[in-house]
């Protein structure tokens, strides 16, 4: 009880209580901001918030986290241009559903999804975090692998027109990805003899330039003046009752997921987000409605995305492994304010533990307020002339760029992905694929060589993780084509 | 409430918010002023070049040093992020620019190594201005694992090869692996994992018979009892783990370990060379900057100008060798 005391009692001073606002503003701003990672956002406030007592800091840098959660789905469902990795998925069916005129929807769902993620992995955390972080350990190379190339399925469900365009996605991520420095032995691969290649092409650069630039540039050149705007502020942005019934269950399903992935260290909410929406169709009675504006879509993406942060705290406080990249900058600054995460940390530190809690489920109920209260004067935005918006999503996803890696010659990479991206699209080929082929590419092959130099390949149907989930791999490969016989069976008969 | 803190208070949020909202920490105009002659050294802001993202060790550590150095030089240091391509993105960057003193950068361990590892670069390359800290390795291996020291490590690799993750391909972490198997004869496996948290995980997780890594990866599980440090490859104990034996005391005489420095484009005047190695060296013996690489898990360990510079060539050379080039 003490420790609960000690640690709201320093959480609710003044300082403290600023510190959470002014984080509670900046993430939001900069999840709002393309190409700008909550990883940064983070890494930059670091620096200041050394100085401050470890309540006040903590209030601040997890208060920027939560909400950033919250700002990067705007862009996604408004302008079809992630505010960070973790909402590539948003944009499957936000985008759509603003496209059909739900855009205060799409937001309203969103926000919630967002939240139910949260508070769900909240509760991994407040009672599971040994149990839980002791099994992520389990996951090593062989594991990881046959997780992988689990995710790599979604590409056939991500490729709602045309399987085969989908899987050359796929595989042009793939290969996208291999660009860079081999993780085994170093030797330099596909970087035509140029330094900048070596650290492979840029993450950042590829999301914004095949969403947002190709977007932008879609729509310049399919903009008749004569025509209507397609896409207007109109429409409700409260589900209604049967809408949330209809949600309850993806909902569910994803935060789960998105729980359980957020404890692996080398999976965020970005490969979450994919996941979660790929299990949500696979579960869902409109399956046919994904990537077209479906809520259950919506649902089953944010909510996994967002479930990661109690998921990847899990991992962080009780095993002391950053749980993903914005943990990774954080243990940096606990332990310069002496607190060490590891497994001892719950008893050594609990009013640490209950300050981190509190100031989650706080930010997650502001961060929601916000949202649903700004949802109507966020659709405005849309109101404008599609020649100013145009501008801004040009010079914020430029500016975003750059500030990654201070270096003109990303920002150039994501013009050429834009570029890119218009082509794929006009061919018909989806973007969706070429992002998860060019995140779980290299995690596959990393893996699948530190397996082999690790031990026998028999291991990979010896260790019980791995064979689940290389059975599971296999059964998403084949299951649509059986189905769709039977479904051809019966209705012959 | 305390002055100080809403001070620094104001502070995070202006720069966060100015950071947040325009991003333009990065944008610097790099024309150096004409007029100002070497004696008034330094007439305007220094900026300072990481090779890493913000928030990595490199970044902290750069951080520091620029909030000590600031006072002594009465500029400001504005510190730069260019990560990128193992480092050599930066590196290449600080060699571009004038050497008048104005643009300066953080030196980290890979400067020796990139020259071995396909790249155009070589401390000699540059103005070594001073040492600034130490990451000594150590060598980590699961709690109910059979080896206790060192030695019995070493021994039953010589008989069965062991696998030993590290922080990545061409990291300090693999060398540290080259050099006992180098020298010892051992045969040691490296698996090279994308950082150092990894690294420890698959320790933890019984993935590996061991891993190499800094100090600040392994503390806090070796007093939970989830690992055992065998080694630390440093000259004497480290203070945060005062149970765990160097490896010259057990018969293995290996120094490795994570550095940096700081270094300036080739042929500084002697006048801004000094001025600047001057207030390195004053900055390195400031507490707010002992104390934050202290509580990383690091060493203040300085080494002035020379001594940085023979030492970095020296460094080189070694890495050459193990990797065999």
């Amino acid at each position: 009880m003490n420790a609960i005391i000690d640690g709201l009692s320093a959480l609710f001073e003044p300082i403290a209580l600023l510190c959470f606002v002014i984080g509670l503003g900046l993430g939001l701003l900069v999840g709002i901001f393309p190409g700008i990672t909550i990883s940064m956002a983070v890494a930059l406030a670091t620096s200041f918030t050394l100085t401050l007592e470890p309540a006040q800091g903590l209030a601040m840098l997890l208060a920027i986290y939560v909400s950033a959660q919250y700002g990067d789905r705007i862009p996604s469902i408004l302008l079809n241009t992630p505010g960070t990795p973790a909402a590539v998925a948003t944009t499957l069916d936000g985008y759509p559903m603003a496209k059909k005129g739900q855009a205060g929807l799409a937001l309203s769902i969103s926000a919630i999804a967002t939240t139910v993620g949260i508070l769900m992995s909240m509760i991994v955390l407040m009672f599971f975090a040994q149990p839980i972080a002791q099994f992520a350990l389990n996951f090593g190379p062989f594991e990881m692998f046959a997780l992988v190339s689990f995710g790599l399925t979604v590409i056939i469900s991500i490729s709602t027109q045309s399987l085969a365009k989908g899987i050359f996605a796929g595989l042009l991520g793939i290969t996208f990805g291999m660009v860079g420095l081999d993780p085994i032995t170093g030797d330099p691969r596909f970087v035509f003899g140029t330094n900048e290649l070596t650290s492979g092409l840029h993450f950042i650069a590829i999301i914004i330039g095949l969403f947002g630039i190709t977007e932008v540039l879609d729509q310049i050149l399919t903009y008749r003046r004569d025509k209507t705007h397609v896409i207007t502020s109109l429409g409700r942005w409260w589900p209604t009752k049967s809408e949330m019934r209809q949600v309850a269950k993806p909902m569910a399903l994803s935060g789960a997921l998105g729980a359980l992935i957020g404890v692996i260290p080398a999976a965020g909410g970005d490969i979450a987000g994919l996941i979660g929406w790929n299990r949500a169709k696979a579960i869902s009675k409109k399956p046919e409605e994904f990537g077209k504006g479906s809520i259950e879509g919506l649902v089953g993406s944010d909510t996994a995305s967002a479930s990661t942060l109690g998921g990847a705290l899990t991992t962080t406080l009780s095993l002391g492994i950053p749980g993903d990249s914005v943990m990774a900058v954080m243990i940096g600054s606990m332990i310069i304010w002496g607190i060490q995460p590891g497994p001892s940390l719950f008893e050594r530190r609990p009013d640490i533990v209950v300050i981190i809690i509190a100031v989650m489920l706080l930010a997650t109920l502001a961060s929601t307020i916000i949202s649903l209260v700004r949802t109507r004067a966020m659709t405005r935005l849309l109101d404008l002339p599609p020649q100013l918006i145009w501008g801004i999503i040009i010079v914020f996803c430029i500016v975003g760029t750059y500030s990654t890696t201070n270096n003109i010659l990303t920002v150039i990479q994501m013009l050429v992905f834009g570029l890119l991206g218009l082509l794929l699209r006009r061919i018909g080929v989806p973007a969706g694929p070429v992002v998860l082929g060019f995140l779980l590419g290299p995690l596959a092959e990393s893996n699948l060589r530190r397996a082999m130099l690790i031990g026998p390949p028999t291991e990979f149907i010896t260790r019980p993780i791995s064979l689940i989930l290389l059975i599971c791999t296999v059964a998403g490969l084949v299951w649509p084509t059986i189905a769709r016989q039977l479904k051809q069976h019966k209705a012959a008969l | 409430m305390k002055p100080p803190q809403i001070l620094s208070l104001a502070l995070a949020a202006g720069c966060a918010l100015s950071v947040a909202a325009c991003s333009s920490a990065g944008i610097n105009t790099k024309t150096p002023a004409a007029s100002s002659s070497e004696s008034d050294y330094p007439s305007k802001d220094i900026t300072l070049i990481v090779q890493a993202a913000a928030g990595g060790g490199s970044d902290l550590s750069s951080r520091a040093l620029a909030s000590a150095m600031e006072p002594i030089l009465g500029k400001s240091i504005i510190v730069e992020n260019r990560p990128g391509a193992s480092g050599s993105t930066a590196m290449l960057h600080v060699k571009d620019q004038p050497a008048d003193g104005y643009t300066i950068g953080f030196a980290p361990v890979e400067i020796s190594m990139l020259g071995s590892l396909n790249y155009d670069i070589a401390p000699s390359d540059y103005d070594m201005l001073g040492q600034i800290m130490l990451g000594p390795g150590v060598i980590s291996v699961p709690a109910d694992s059979p080896y206790n020291t060192l030695k019995e490590f070493v021994e039953a690799a010589k008989t069965t090869e062991l696998t030993a993750a590290n922080s990545g391909s061409g990291s300090i972490w693999e060398m540290a692996g080259l050099s006992l198997a180098d020298a010892t004869g051992a045969k040691i496996k490296s698996v090279p994992f994308d950082g150092g948290a990894p690294a420890v995980a698959a320790v933890l997780g019984k993935q590996v018979d061991a891993a190499f890594s800094g100090v600040n990866e392994v503390k806090q599980n070796l007093e939970d009892g989830k690992l055992k440090v065998l080694a630390i490859f440093h000259s004497e104990r480290h203070p945060e783990l005062p149970d765990v034996p160097t490896a010259t005391e057990q018969g293995v005489n290996i120094e490795i370990g994570g550095w940096g420095g700081i270094y300036a484009p080739k042929g500084l005047p002697a006048e801004v060379k000094k001025t600047l190695e001057k207030a390195i060296k004053e900055a390195t013996e400031q507490d707010s900057y002992k104390n934050v690489i202290t509580s990383s898990g690091n060493l203040v360990v300085y080494r002035n100008s020379k001594e940085f510079s023979t030492f970095a060539n020296d460094e080189a050379e070694r890495f050459a060798q193990l990797l065999g080039k």
